[in-house]
């Protein structure tokens, strides 16, 4: 034992030496690192501490103390043996002293035993104890285990749920970003058309503003030509006129003002000047060839014209190429004079109807798209038109730019008639729509809601009368806006026509059949005409009543025009070989000579009995 | 933090291998054998020394034999100080095991006979742990009072009181300081205690001990280290510029650097008595 503790005091010592340097090194290094230094020079020196002075002596004190309780034992038990064995003759009460002792320490021994004994059961005891809890605890265990293995089956469950939801919800999220992709990709989409509208927007107006400006730097030239040729001819009349006569002025005040020029001129110059002439002439013309029984004054006053006699036509008179695209629409004026024409290339054309000849008077421009329909006013000077651009429009004659534009339908307009009250019009739409508006406010005055395409419709008095595609024809009370009554037709209604004397109702159908209706007999009496070869070629084949109510005429798929007898019921002639190709529309002149009809490959041709 | 538990644990279980032997001039029946004993640093001397009473009572004649007491190298060991301090103070540099010469006194002789070899002059009776008790509590109160002018302490409850104590006779480390703990925490705008708890011993000298009032943090605000201690209270423990170390600074068996704060030394270097018993020896001439 003292060789273990030889050298305790150098070991002891060297290392608060070597720490103390350690320390004195650190110190100016920072306030940080010489704390640490401190401390962990403190749990250096208690761990050295404790080597040298515990661990080192633990064991070997404690199996000393073993040793010295044995030795003690030992040596008790050998004093006593020893004093036997070596004083044999000693004592008897020596002996029985020991042998006492002996018995005293059995029985401490026995009693030793005994408590052990006792010590064993109370450990047994306990140890029952503890087993039987343990048990209880093992059960305790299982049972949560299976609740825990509930548990994780429940999760599992839950998780597959919501793998499941999840799923879902990724599916959602795909279809979403789908639908907001596409979502994007039509706003992209709706910007380019925008922007395609607005391109098309400025380049018709650009179109409109030089045509504009070509038009009016035409009619200049115009107005300066005939400036010239007055001037010209000013020299011609003044002449001679000057002198016989000193009662004509001088040149520059016949300039000045035009009534007192133009009253001049009709008296003084009525043989001189050639076009003053031919108007009266035309005038005188037209009455004798029209056998109207309105005169001039009264046409246009009065707008009811009554046609005597109606002449089948059988030749053509004219054949032109009246528009760059296909004729979807023609209509003689009242005055059977003028001729409107409308076709896809979204012009109506005025021609002028003069011996038996078409000369183009005017163009009519405002409309975007195609015309579909065309009607003159009962005078003779406004001219309505509907068109594919969802609105009607009304021009004057004089006003080659439209004076009223009619919006409101959501798809194009079929249909644009003058109502029988004459600042009225009424319009039908493929939009199952149609308006009452009046012109001098300009706005849509009623709206009746029918339950199909309105491909036609005629005014009469407070009535209106439309078809459909329904195949049916429907009466309108103008005054109630509801429907009065209920034509049944054998197909998709094309067309209508109102006779003259608003008595009878032609329509057109798709099953190839005219069929002509007494207004006055509602739906008692009604005849239809067909005939083999004659089939209606689209869904807006308009056929029209002759002026005096005779006849019936209609273009064919086939190019050629029927005409049918009211009276006899069957066909009057046909007039083939013009058209190439089908023929959309004819229109009777009021005065019952001419007959236009006009096709899809933008021909017109003019029909005259002559 | 962990440092610093393993810091209280190893002064908890420091241990000092000691051997007991009997006084040659006492009567006995046969030569006794000496007895050897790891004592632990914290503890006090009767609290641990019932095995080596026994042991040599078994070779006393005399059987009434009532108190025993303890001297090293002739001088006596005081039981109210620790056995730590009482090591480091006399006989930290010698050869170990720690050899302790065993006195036994009986009280017949001691009552009747006013010739006794109990030396009064340097050591209090000890008749029961009960005055052991009383003593260190009232050390830990004298520490708190310095600490937090007797606040913690007054505020425990008697099982507390109980329970240090009891920590201590048996040895339980996580007892103790489950209310020692509290003892030693202190409000953080303070920095530290009011003053360190701390006694100095030297082994030359008259004095006991020297214990001063001294604050953890200088007014300054600088916190105070060993260093700055032993400056103000025995500057002549301190070594000299390019001089030789004359004095050792022992706290429980080690020598802590210098420059340790005092406050940290009082937390985790204390003794259970919340005491920081500081120990100045001269340094050994080889």
């Amino acid at each position: 034992m003292a060789a273990v503790t030889a050298n305790t005091r150098t070991l002891m010592t060297d290392p608060v030496r070597l720490s103390e340097r350690s320390g004195r090194v650190a110190a100016p290094g920072g306030g940080g690192r010489s704390a640490e230094t401190w401390k962990r020079d403190i749990l250096r020196q208690l761990r050295h501490r404790d080597l040298s002075q515990h661990d080192r002596f633990q064991d070997l004190i404690r199996f000393y103390t073993q040793l010295l309780d044995k030795t003690s034992l030992a040596k008790g038990i050998l004093s006593c043996s020893s004093r036997r064995l070596s004083s044999d003759s000693s004592s008897l009460s020596a002996l029985r002293h020991q042998n006492n002792q002996l018995k005293k320490t059995t029985g401490e021994l026995a009693y030793q035993v005994v408590e052990l004994q006792r010590q064993i059961k109370i450990k047994e005891c306990v140890l029952e104890e503890q087993h039987a809890r343990l048990l209880k605890e093992e059960r305790r265990l299982a049972s949560a285990f299976d609740a825990r293995q509930e548990l994780l089956e429940r999760v599992e469950q839950v998780q597959a749920e919501n793998g499941a939801l999840k799923t879902e919800y990724d599916a959602l999220l795909e279809r979403q970003r789908g639908a907001e992709t596409s979502l994007r990709e039509e706003k992209v989409r709706g910007g380019h058309l925008l922007e395609d509208m607005i391109q098309l927007k400025k380049q018709a107006a650009a179109r409109m503003n030089s045509r504009n400006e070509r038009r009016s730097r035409a009619r200049e030239a115009n107005l300066q030509k005939e400036l010239q040729t007055a001037a010209r001819s000013k020299v011609t009349v003044d002449s001679p006129s000057s002198a016989p006569t000193s009662r004509s002025t001088s040149p520059k005040n016949e300039n000045g003002s035009t009534e007192r020029k133009h009253t001049r001129l009709f008296r003084s110059a009525s043989v001189t000047s050639p076009r003053i002439l031919s108007s009266i002439k035309g005038l005188f013309d037209r009455k004798r060839r029209g056998h109207s029984v309105c005169s001039l004054e009264e046409d246009l006053m009065c707008p009811v014209g009554v046609c005597l006699s109606a002449r089948v036509p059988v030749r053509a008179r004219q054949v032109l190429e009246a528009h760059e695209q296909g004729i979807n629409a023609v209509r003689f004026s009242s005055s059977s004079d003028l001729l409107a024409t409308g076709g896809t290339d979204r012009v109506i054309k005025l021609w002028e109807v003069r011996a038996g000849s078409l000369t183009h008077r005017a163009t009519l421009e405002g409309s975007t798209e195609g015309i579909t329909c065309i009607e003159f006013d009962p005078m003779g000077r406004r001219i309505l038109a509907a068109s594919y651009d969802k609105s009607a429009l009304l021009w004057r004659l004089e006003d080659s730019v439209p004076k009223l534009t009619l919006t409101g339908h959501s798809r194009k307009v079929t249909a644009a008639r003058f109502s029988s009250l004459s600042h009225q019009v009424v319009t039908g739409s493929a939009d199952r729509t149609i308006r009452l508006w009046d012109l001098q406010r300009a706005a849509c005055v009623q709206v009746v809601e029918v339950a199909s395409y309105c491909s036609d419709l005629v005014c009469s008095e407070n009535c209106i009368m439309s078809g459909h595609y329904d195949c049916k024809i429907r009466v309108w009370d103008t005054r109630t806006v509801s429907c009065v009554q209920e034509l049944p037709a054998q197909g998709k209604v094309t067309s209508l026509d109102i006779s003259s004397d608003h008595r009878k109702l032609l329509s057109c159908c798709r099953d190839d059949c005219l069929q002509l209706v007494d207004l006055r007999r509602w739906s008692n009496d009604r005849m239809c005409f067909r005939e083999e070869g004659f089939k209606c070629g689209s869904d807006s084949t308009k056929a029209v009543i002759s002026p005096d109510g005779c006849y019936l005429a209609a273009g064919s798929a086939d190019g050629a025009v029927y005409i049918w007898n009211v009276s006899t019921g069957n066909l009057e002639t046909r007039l083939p070989d013009k058209h190439s190709s089908s023929i959309s529309a004819v229109s009777w002149s009021l005065s019952g000579e001419y007959v236009v009809s006009v096709d899809k490959s933008r021909l017109a041709v003019l029909w005259t009995d002559i | 933090m962990a440092d610093d538990k393993d810091v209280l644990r190893d002064v908890w279980f420091g241990r000092i291998p000691t051997c007991f032997t009997l006084n040659q001039d006492e009567v006995t029946e046969r030569e006794a054998e000496p007895y050897y004993l790891l004592l632990p640093r914290v503890s006090y001397l009767p609290l641990v020394t019932d095995k080596v009473k026994k042991h040599f009572l078994k070779v006393m004649k005399a059987e009434d034999v009532e108190e025993m007491w303890l001297e090293y190298e002739g001088t006596p060991l005081k039981w109210h100080y620790p056995i730590g301090v009482l090591f480091d103070l006399h006989a930290s540099n010698t050869v170990l095991p720690w050899s302790i010469t065993v006195n036994e006194c009986w009280t017949q002789i001691r009552l009747h006979i006013n010739d006794n070899n109990f030396p009064d002059r340097d050591l209090l009776h000890c008749t029961s742990n009960s005055v052991i008790e009383a003593h260190f509590m009232s050390s830990i109160k004298e520490a708190d009072a310095l600490k937090h002018k007797s606040q913690v302490v007054n505020d425990m409850q008697k099982k507390d009181h109980k329970q240090l104590w009891m920590g201590l006779q048996n040895d339980k480390f996580d007892q103790f300081w489950a209310i020692n703990r509290k003892l030693m925490e202190y409000p953080t705008e303070e920095g530290g205690f009011r003053y360190i708890p701390f006694r100095i011993y030297q082994t030359m000298s008259d004095r006991p001990f020297i214990q001063k009032l001294f604050r953890p943090v200088s007014p300054e605000g600088n916190v105070h280290t060993l260093g700055d201690l032993l400056k103000e209270m025995y500057p002549a423990a301190l070594p000299n510029d390019g001089e030789q170390k004359r004095y050792q600074v022992v706290i429980h068996g080690i020598e802590p650097l210098l420059e340790t704060p005092l406050q940290w030394l009082s937390e985790h270097l204390s003794h259970p008595d919340n005491f920081l018993h500081i120990c100045v020896i001269p340094t050994p001439t080889d």
